[in-house]
């Protein structure tokens, strides 16, 4: 990769998150309110697409059943906080540590599998999940759900910052996703991020080479697990809500659709793929209410036209591009950009 | 007591057939081609209404059992040349895009046929006394009509040329190809055959089921438990899955909740992907 | 001296009614380069299998300097230090030359560090650029390793073999399809490596074979036919049967013959 490219990538990136942090005052005055929190919204969908992407784009393993996890971090934090009347930071914590906690249980056993047999089991261990918490109404409010008063984030003295403010709620969520999307690029970079990659391009030369390649992939398993976690705990704290509804396989298969729309296997691909389908189902279903069928043409047209996905198409015309200007090759790290 | 189990037990024998229907299009589109096809379910919605409009139309049920089969196979060997056959090297993305057929084909009837669940009435309107109850004739017809389908599609496999061709592909697609097995053309007949079967199992139970834009999500699940249970590719194994499974589940919801019932469904098909992922006839049936 | 790196004692393996490694005894000599040959089906690339644990013996056991690794997983046996290459060539096509070395290389290691930088690790670094002079590869480094031409993925193999700092390496026909060219340098690789390193090599080319082996097993059905040196194999007269009784193999008699 040459200098030029980086510098490119590195001033859009700069770009992105000034424009992520300039929403609340910007938006409003330029569209309304509104779409503040559907930025938020879309900010915790990525990283619940990222979960997906972790998993396929970075292990190759293609998980079906990202809802599961989801749906335990919501749940966490609706039941800590309806049932077990937690604060916020309890409430949180439970949401990670019980999807953490499932998808450790269901890893060890789903990635004894791989390719067809990975994304079947996964969606069947979700949908166990789904029926369960269906039927038990009196814990989980079935597809009904559960519906709670957020406590405040932070109280000191007189003053408490809580998600009922606009701003404070779209920060933290901003903060949260932020931060996990910097841990997961840490990852990639580091060691085993290599060995990830190493395990989705040839597994049994990955295991010849002296990898354990079933631990990587639960270490992976988990780390996904915990990402859709804290995104449905997000989208807890977001809609003051928890519904059986959203283990639904439908809803991983969205994910699953973001991910590899944007560009599976890069950093931000599920951002751009989340935010291109939820920018479509906000503008359109207002006017329209089958903006389902669009999401479908256009999931079809960009696995027949890009199937690198959109991320993917990107990169492939900025290589080119910069290979016509012809910089010459500077010394690189073994660093790849997101 | 027992008349009621064995109700259950015949309820769940004429769905297992049914489904049976479904689960075939899948497990040869899955040893064929490859693809995890989510949109199968949809393809039996798509039946149940196609039934349904025939019979506005026409008002003859009958004709549905012709026609409906028929559009099914040239919607399917469509989809195959649009969106399967750009992708078949990618599995994961015929995820990705039958996911995204199935979204189109649930919008599509929305738009045409509306959200508005709807019935059927049976074309049969008889009864018969059978273990105490008055009982549908139809559903004993529904059986008869999925029996002689699944006896005739296995006939078809094995007797014919094309059938030969399909089993030489999933048994070995380069030596097929090799062979001078015309792979793409029979790519796009079992697409359309998949397809055909699932409508057909449309019109079989739109008559005893609703006919609504949903009904194919809640069908996948059992379609796929049924290919994985029956064994990837023993197709004989995939039938007996489907029976199997609807009446123990028809048994089950005798005495406890219908979900209590899906989720042993599904407890029993996770063991059978970690400890016999070949499916649990392997050795029973070829 | 001569100390045995592994001895193979009744190792079998069946698929099904087909035995395709049956009671095999072997012994490897510490310092001295074994080639395997046998003609197609003679449960070569099988026997590799079984020793790098991608396949689990039916029975027998596998010593290695003394200890049994029978049973135990691909990378536990990887990280013992036996490594080796596969028929078809097998690295991984979306990292980078560079990154395959640098991946092999940190395999080993049990914990694998989740937050520290890759390019960080200077040790690391170093090793991975002087292997990739000592291959020929250095002008490669950042190309994708699945863009590569045959040979120079070849090269990039023996590599990752290399970086690994093996104790026995199990090379799974290196010059399969390779140019005469492409041959001659990995043949002279594959020499200066054995100087070092424990080297069992599966080999069809017979010319190959007896310019490079010290000693040579023969294997027919599973079996060990003859183990002996290349003057002692091409004198065998079983061995010319075990290879005249496949037409199909007649060009191995005569690469044989003349050898």
């Amino acid at each position: 990769m040459t200098m030029s490219l980086m510098m490119i990538r590195r001033a859009m990136l700069i770009a992105f998150i000034a424009a992520l942090i300039a929403v609340p005052w910007v938006v409003p005055a330029l569209i309304n309110k509104f779409w503040v929190s559907v930025i938020a919204e879309i900010m915790i969908w990525s990283l619940f697409a990222a979960s997906v992407n972790l998993l396929f784009g970075y292990v190759g393993l293609l998980s079906f059943g990202q809802a599961l996890y989801f749906g335990f971090g919501m749940y966490g934090v609706a039941i800590g906080i309806s049932t077990f009347g937690l604060s916020f930071w309890p409430a949180f914590g439970l949401g990670i540590v019980a999807s953490v906690a499932i998808a450790l249980v269901a890893g060890i056993f789903a990635v004894r599998l791989t390719w067809h047999y990975f994304a079947i089991i996964t969606v069947v261990f979700s949908l166990i999940f789904y029926f369960f918490a269906v039927s038990v109404k009196s814990v989980t409010g079935g597809d009904d759900g559960i519906n709670f008063t957020l406590p405040p984030t932070f109280s000191f003295g007189g003053y408490t910052a809580s998600f009922s403010n606009e701003t404070f709620q779209y920060f933290f969520i901003f903060a949260a996703v932020a931060f996990c999307f910097f841990l997961m690029h840490r990852v990639i970079q580091s060691p085993l991020g290599k060995a990830f990659v190493a395990i989705r391009d040839n597994d049994t030369r990955a295991e010849l080479i002296g990898l354990n390649v079933y631990q990587l992939r639960l270490i992976a398993f988990v780390m996904s697990g915990f990402l859709a976690g804290v995104s449905g705990a997000l989208f807890a704290f977001f809609g003051r809500y928890a519904s059986a509804s959203y283990m639904f396989y439908h809803v991983s298969g969205e994910a699953v659709v973001w991910a590899i729309v944007g560009g599976a296997g890069t950093l931000l691909g599920p951002v751009v793929g989340t935010t291109l389908f939820i920018v479509i189902r906000e503008v359109v279903s207002t006017h329209w209410e089958h903006h389902s069928l669009i999401v479908g043409v256009m999931a079809i047209l960009v696995v027949i036209l890009a199937p690198t996905g959109l991320v993917g198409l990107w990169n492939e015309w900025l290589a080119r591009w910069s290979a016509r200007e012809k910089v010459p090759a500077t010394r690189t790290s073994l660093q790849s950009e997101p | 007591m027992l008349d009621t189990l064995l109700l259950l037990a015949l309820n769940g024998l004429i769905w297992g057939l049914i489904i049976a229907l479904i689960a075939l299009g899948l497990s040869i589109i899955f040893g064929l081609l490859d693809i995890i096809n989510i949109a199968h379910g949809d393809f039996f919605m798509v039946g149940t209404v196609l039934a349904w409009f025939t019979l506005n139309l026409t008002g003859n049920f009958w004709v549905a059992f012709l026609i409906v089969p028929l559009i099914g196979f040239i919607l399917g060997a469509l989809i195959q040349r649009i969106v399967i056959q750009p992708i078949r090297n990618v599995a994961a993305l015929s995820i990705v895009a039958t996911f995204g057929l199935s979204l189109i084909l649930q919008e599509v009837v929305r738009i045409t046929f509306g959200a508005t669940p709807r019935r059927i009435l049976p074309p049969i309107q008889d009864t018969i006394l059978l273990f105490g109850i008055n009982y549908d004739v139809y559903r004993i017809f529904a059986a008869m009509i999925a029996l002689v389908a699944l006896a005739g599609f296995f006939l078809f496999l094995h007797r014919t040329k094309l059938g030969t061709w399909m089993r030489a592909v999933r048994h070995d697609r380069d030596t097929a190809i090799a062979m001078g097995v015309p792979a793409q053309h029979v790519y796009i007949f079992t697409f359309g055959i998949g397809f055909a079967l699932a409508a057909l199992g449309g019109v079989v139970a739109a008559p005893i089921t609703t006919v609504e834009f949903r009904t194919g999500v809640d069908i996948l699940p059992f379609c796929f438990m049924a290919v994985i249970i029956g064994g990837l590719g023993n197709l004989p194994g995939t039938a007996a899955a489907a029976v199997l499974l609807a009446v123990i589940e028809g048994i089950i919801q005798s005495f406890a909740d219908p979900t209590v019932a899906r989720i042993s469904s599904l407890v029993l098909m996770s063991a059978v992907l970690l400890l016999r992922p070949q499916g649990l006839f392997k050795g029973l049936a070829k | 001296m001569t100390e045995s790196v592994l001895i193979v004692e009744g190792l079998t393996k069946r698929f099904g009614g087909l035995t395709a490694v049956n009671k095999l005894n072997l012994s490897i000599t510490s310092g001295r380069l074994h080639a395997i040959i046998g003609p197609n089906g003679a449960g070569k690339t099988t026997f590799f299998n079984l020793v790098s644990g991608l396949y689990t013996a039916d029975g027998g056991r596998v010593l290695f300097k003394g200890r049994n690794i029978t049973g135990l997983k691909p990378y536990e046996i990887s990280r013992i230090g036996i490594k080796r290459t596969m028929q078809i060539k097998s690295v991984f096509p979306q990292l980078s030359v560079a990154e395959n070395l640098w991946v092999t290389r940190n395999a080993t290691n049990g914990v694998l560090h989740p937050f520290r930088s890759a390019s960080s690790d200077h040790a690391t670094r170093e090793r991975v650029e002087f292997t990739l002079e000592q291959i020929g590869l250095t002008s490669l480094a950042h190309r994708a390793a699945g863009t590569l031409s045959y040979g120079d993925v070849a090269l990039l193999e023996i590599g990752m073999a290399l970086i690994s700092d093996p104790q026995l390496l199990l090379l799974d026909e290196p010059t399969c399809g390779m140019s005469p060219a492409e041959t001659s340098r990995t043949v002279d690789k594959i020499k200066i490596l054995a100087q070092t390193i424990d080297i069992v090599i599966i080999e069809h080319d017979m010319e190959v074979v007896f310019e490079i082996a010290d000693d040579i097993t023969v294997m027919t059905q599973g079996e060990n036919l003859v183990s002996g040196s290349p003057a002692e194999i091409s004198g065998d007269e079983r061995v010319r049967e075990a290879y005249l009784g496949r037409p199909e193999d007649e060009d191995y008699v005569e690469e044989a013959a003349h050898a």
